[in-house]
């Protein structure tokens, strides 16, 4: 009796259509509308720095998958090209080209494939990349291009970000339009300038179910009990410094991120609380990307202690 | 707001899309019955090789507490008692029975006759007073009805367990099917709702439980209409909709939405006061009862990727080989025993068609694709309806790390398998939950 | 230049405090272990291969001090002389020279003797198929090829050969820790003495079919269908049947190689030159 035409497997025989490059894909969709106000503000800069780091980072990842790891390779699942894109849009837009480079080598070169590729890193590459880059760079990386209102370069002027303003000068905050925040009319890095795109590209992600709303809400809400505490204003806080860019598309990554919905909860909590914190009593600016990558490290411990509620917590009953 | 269980869960494309009649499949001339086609111990064969056997006429008996006993579906010689192969290609020892033509030609006469007479008589409630309550359960027993829904847990120990004092507050009956391609109880609770509500009463009576309530789940329209209208002023018995959902029919989940009482890990429904029998076996009990005739039938679902005219639905002697189910089966499919998601898959047609054998899906699409790395989305952790961690669990069994496992509460696992069906990685969650659930038992 | 000499005080004054510190923690909270258990875990093989029933080899080494003596421990990768070593350690005398061990596998039904019959799709493991079917090449019984045990091993003493698609023990490296024995789904692998009083020669029954003859010989060429050809053969008597399968007892095979020669179905193995002999003799006679 032979069956040659049968095929058998365990079950389940039926699978669902939701892919893991699918996700990454619908995350690059959700990055565009950011994508399009940071070439708008920012111009040609702009454009050919996003088309360095996603260049050198499926290279970088293409090299490494074929003569360092000697395996198939794995540029199509389409992680490397979102980690150039979140790269470049945590990049001031006039950074010198060789610099989005490096920084794309670092994020894919040691942040991913040194811990073994997509889902083994423990920490976000995008963030690593630009952390390196700010610390090894600090003068190139916080010349902000201020954007000229349209298509055009943006060479022109260059100054210092709110948040950076406020904590030097303690500038007047009056003095800024808050319109102008919410479509991206300031100066920042390409992608964190505008709200309102990040905004739709959540709503996106939303709706296409590839992210819960637990982690980008618990950030900003984490933000405002600090701000609260301490009586910051809290709209500016929110809209600016890559706090929203950070929140839904960084820390929102999977790879990076605890499992269970209290977990998530608590990690957003902590990056919202402590990038308010290094805001108001650290150094630096902005705290966005310190703070995840610090959650970014407390994620495992997240895990093991935040677990699923069970079905069957209680203990059964003696009815032996 | 319909009720449903409150963690996890997934809505698979449903795929109801075999015809909801239900045919009459020819009796086959040789019919296998193996031993062990319930949960318990195998029954014990009374007949020898060589012996005459009539339809309907006991050939194995319970042979311990949890057990149930066979009957021949077809008069004829017993052929051989002998292993012979499963669906699955394992071996389990079974009685063979071969039919002369006469002798088919006869059965097959009385067969009709007999289903005519139950779709032209309405069945009447007064039946239950016929009886009391350990003639009924006798009958149970001696007819070996076990639950149709898959598990094959015999009946009759479900209704009169030994072990519980307390008589059970409620009998739900599980109407649910929440397997996509299934519709063997839908076209049940459709034709002979009727017939299904006497059972349910018969079955109250034996087990002294005062209420029941029918689960079916909203996408059944036709059936809801059917039994509600079987149930009209009768007391005790409800119908309650539940929002369709997957796993809904798993005996913990069901339990939760309509009573919202969880069942312990480990523990039997009966814990909380609630029996889970399947609306096959409400059915299969008012036969016992009724007609006298033992579970020597059963509807089976044919659907999948095979000709629209070919889904249908049939009434099956139990022992029919797969291979006179008809259906048209293309090259490089898979044939699963069940349904897509807990089917198992079928690698002899040879093999016969058993008690808890609710369908035979045939899938021709796309099968596994290659698995990918776990980059940690956390779509299972949140799908799992027992709450569990299957992407911890999973790599637990695949480095046979047993203790680790155990801990993690393996043991609850329903290996329903949303895991493997949701995990955008295309991991095999379940195949190696299923290898850590087994080593950790030990 | 003041800050600079600040800064080195400032952090030479922290280093030394945390010196101190960290001294005196593990002084006080110093564990105190018998220093034999160290030497013998420095003696011993290292693989933790779990082969003794403990834990890992610092395990054989604390239980073996606790208890004082080597009685009853066993390990299946050191040679005599390191055993007769860690004996000395613990002044006590040595174990008795147990016989040397293997693992072999009880199945031959290599792809050529069974035919794949069924696709199977999934993961690579024995484990998940055998919890799903029957297996792709239809046996109940036998090896599924896909090379659990090969992962478990330590030592590397298995592996896949392409040629039949069954594993392979290399009796060189195997050291009988019985992760195979354990691991195979189908309980195939069995340790037996690797033969030391035959010169390195052993005969084993390569079937695990419990099927009557003609069932068994339907799902392989190369079942054991219990004929009783080499039970009636053997000069010293060593072959039972039982449960339709044949059994070589170690302690009376002289590992002549006779039933090898006259079972119908080769499902009788050894590591002797047997089966060549047998095959010029049918050429000569063809």
């Amino acid at each position: 009796m032979k069956e040659n035409n049968l095929i058998f497997s365990p079950s389940p025989n039926i699978h669902t259509s939701r892919t893991t490059p699918g996700a990454m894909k619908h995350v690059l969709i959700a990055l565009l509308p950011a994508i399009f106000c940071a070439l708008y503000f920012f111009g040609l800069p702009a454009l050919s720095l996003l088309i360095v780091t996603v260049g050198v980072s499926i290279l970088t990842e293409w090299l490494i998958t074929k003569y360092m790891l000697r395996r198939p390779a794995t540029i199509g699942d389409c992680s490397a090209a979102l980690t150039g894109v979140l790269l470049a849009l945590n990049l001031p837009a006039n950074l010198p080209l060789w610099m989005g480079a490096v920084g794309a080598v670092i994020a894919i070169g040691i942040a991913k494939m040194a811990f073994g590729g997509l889902g083994c890193n423990i920490f976000n590459p995008a963030l690593v990349g630009r952390v390196f880059l700010l610390i090894s760079f600090p003068v190139a990386m916080t010349t902000w291009p201020l954007p000229d209102g349209g298509f055009g370069d943006a060479d022109g002027a260059t100054g210092a970000t709110l948040l950076s303003l406020v904590k030097m000068n303690g500038a007047d905050l009056d003095s800024f339009s808050r319109l102008s925040f919410l479509v991206g009319d300031v100066g920042g890095s390409m992608g964190e300038v505008s709200a309102i795109a990040i905004l739709i590209g959540f709503a996106y992600l939303l709706i296409m179910r590839v992210i819960r709303w637990y982690i980008p809400i618990a950030v900003v809400l984490g933000l405002v009990l600090v701000d609260l505490g301490c009586g910051y204003p809290i709209g500016i806080d929110i809209i600016s410094g890559g706090l929203l860019l950070g929140a839904v598309f960084m820390a929102s990554d999977y790879v990076t991120s605890p499992m269970t919905r209290n977990g998530m909860l608590l990690y957003g909590l902590l990056i919202g609380v402590i990038t308010a914190v290094i805001r108001r009593w650290g150094s630096y600016p902005e705290g966005m990307s310190f703070a995840i990558l610090i959650m970014n490290g407390v994620t495992p411990l997240i895990n093991r202690y935040m677990r699923p509620a069970k079905f069957s917590s209680v203990k059964k009953e003696v009815d032996k | 707001m319909r009720s449903t269980f409150k963690i996890g869960g997934i809505h698979p494309p449903g795929n109801k899309i075999a015809d909801r009649s239900i045919e009459l499949l020819p009796l086959p001339m040789t019919a296998t019955l193996p031993l062990s086609q319930h949960i318990g111990v195998p029954a014990k064969p009374i007949v020898e090789k060589g012996e005459h056997v009539d339809r309907g006429q006991c050939v194995a008996e319970n042979s311990a507490y949890i057990s149930a006993g066979l009957h021949a579906p077809i008069s004829g010689t017993v052929a051989a008692i002998e292993p012979t192969v499963l669906p699955s290609g394992k071996l389990c020892n079974a009685i063979i029975i071969k039919a002369t033509q006469e002798e088919h030609d006869a059965d097959t006469a009385v067969r009709e006759l007999y289903w005519e007479k139950v779709n032209s008589r309405i069945p009447e409630f007064s039946l239950c007073d016929r009886y009391d309550k350990s003639e009924i359960i006798k009958l149970v027993s001696a007819s070996g009805v076990v639950g149709l829904g898959g598990a094959a847990f015999p009946s009759h120990v479900k209704l009169a367990s030994e072990k519980v004092t307390t008589i059970p507050e409620l009998l739900i009956l599980n109407g649910c099917e929440c397997e996509p391609y299934l519709m063997c109880d839908d076209a049940l609770m459709c034709a002979y709702a009727r017939n299904i509500a006497v059972g349910i009463e018969l079955m109250m009576k034996a087990s002294g439980i005062k209420n029941a309530v029918i689960a079916i789940e909203d996408n059944k329209s036709e059936a809801i209409k059917a039994i509600s209208a079987a149930i009209v002023s009768r007391e005790g018995v409800a119908l309650r909709v539940l929002k369709t959902k997957y796993p809904q029919g798993g005996e913990k989940q069901l339990v939760e939405a309509v009573t919202g009482r969880r069942i312990a890990s480990g523990a039997l429904p009966i814990s909380v006061g609630v029996i889970v029998q399947n609306v096959a076996t409400a059915f299969a009990v008012w036969q016992a009862v009724a007609t006298g005739q033992p579970l020597i039938e059963r509807v089976v679902t044919v659907s999948g990727d095979i000709p629209a005219e070919q889904r249908r639905n049939y009434m099956v002697a139990i022992g029919t080989p797969l291979a006179e189910l008809p259906c048209e089966r293309p090259p490089k499919c898979r044939s699963l025993l069940g349904g897509p998601m807990m089917g198992s898959p079928v690698v002899r047609y040879d093999a016969s068609l058993m008690k808890g054998s609710s369908g035979l899906t045939i899938l021709s699409g796309e099968g596994r694709k290659a698995p990918m790395q776990c980059v940690r989305c956390a779509i299972c952790v949140e799908a799992c309806p027992m709450g569990l961690e299957p992407y911890l669990l999973s790599t637990y069994g695949r480095l046979r790390m047993c203790d680790e496992a155990r801990e993690h509460a393996v043991a609850d696992c329903i290996e329903c398998g949303i895991c493997s069906y949701s995990c955008p990685s295309n991991r095999p969650l379940l195949d190696f939950i299923r290898v850590a659930k087994q080593r950790s038992r030990k | 230049m003041n800050l600079l000499l600040g800064s080195i005080i400032v952090l030479g004054v922290m280093g030394f405090m945390g010196a101190l510190v960290l001294y005196s923690t593990a002084k006080r909270f110093a564990v105190e272990e018998d220093a034999r258990i160290d030497e013998i875990v420095s003696l011993l093989p290292g693989a933790n291969c779990g082969g003794c029933g403990f834990k890992g080899c610092r395990d054989f080494a604390t239980q073996s001090v606790a208890k004082g003596s080597l009685a009853g421990f066993r390990c299946p990768v050191a040679t005599k002389a390191v055993l007769d070593q860690v004996a000395k350690v613990l002044g006590v005398e040595s174990i008795g020279d147990a016989e040397r061990q293997v693992a072999v596998l009880r199945c031959n039904g290599s792809c050529h003797v069974r035919e794949q019959q069924y696709e199977y799709e999934g993961p690579q493991s024995c484990a998940v198929i055998d919890n799903t079917a029957v297996g792709t090449r239809g046996c109940w019984y036998g090896c599924l090829g896909c090379g659990d045990c090969v992962d478990v091993c330590s030592f590397n003493a298995l592996r896949i050969d392409n040629d039949t698609k069954l594993p392979v023990v290399d009796d060189k490296l195997c050291t009988a820790c019985g992760a195979c024995v354990a691991e195979c789904p189908r309980h195939l692998f069995q340790l037996r003495s690797i033969g030391d009083k035959n010169e390195g020669r052993r005969v084993w029954v390569a079937c695990s079919n419990k099927e009557r003859g003609a069932m068994a010989r339907k799902a392989c060429a190369a079942a054991c269908i219990a004929c009783t050809k080499c039970a009636k053969t053997c000069p010293t008597g060593a072959i039972t049947i039982s449960e339709n399968l044949a059994y070589i007892d170690y302690k009376q095979c002289i590992a002549c190689g006779e039933c090898v020669a006259v079972c119908p179905t080769g499902a009788i193995l050894a590591n002797i030159p047997h089966r060549e002999v047998k095959l010029e003799k049918t050429e000569s006679q063809a």
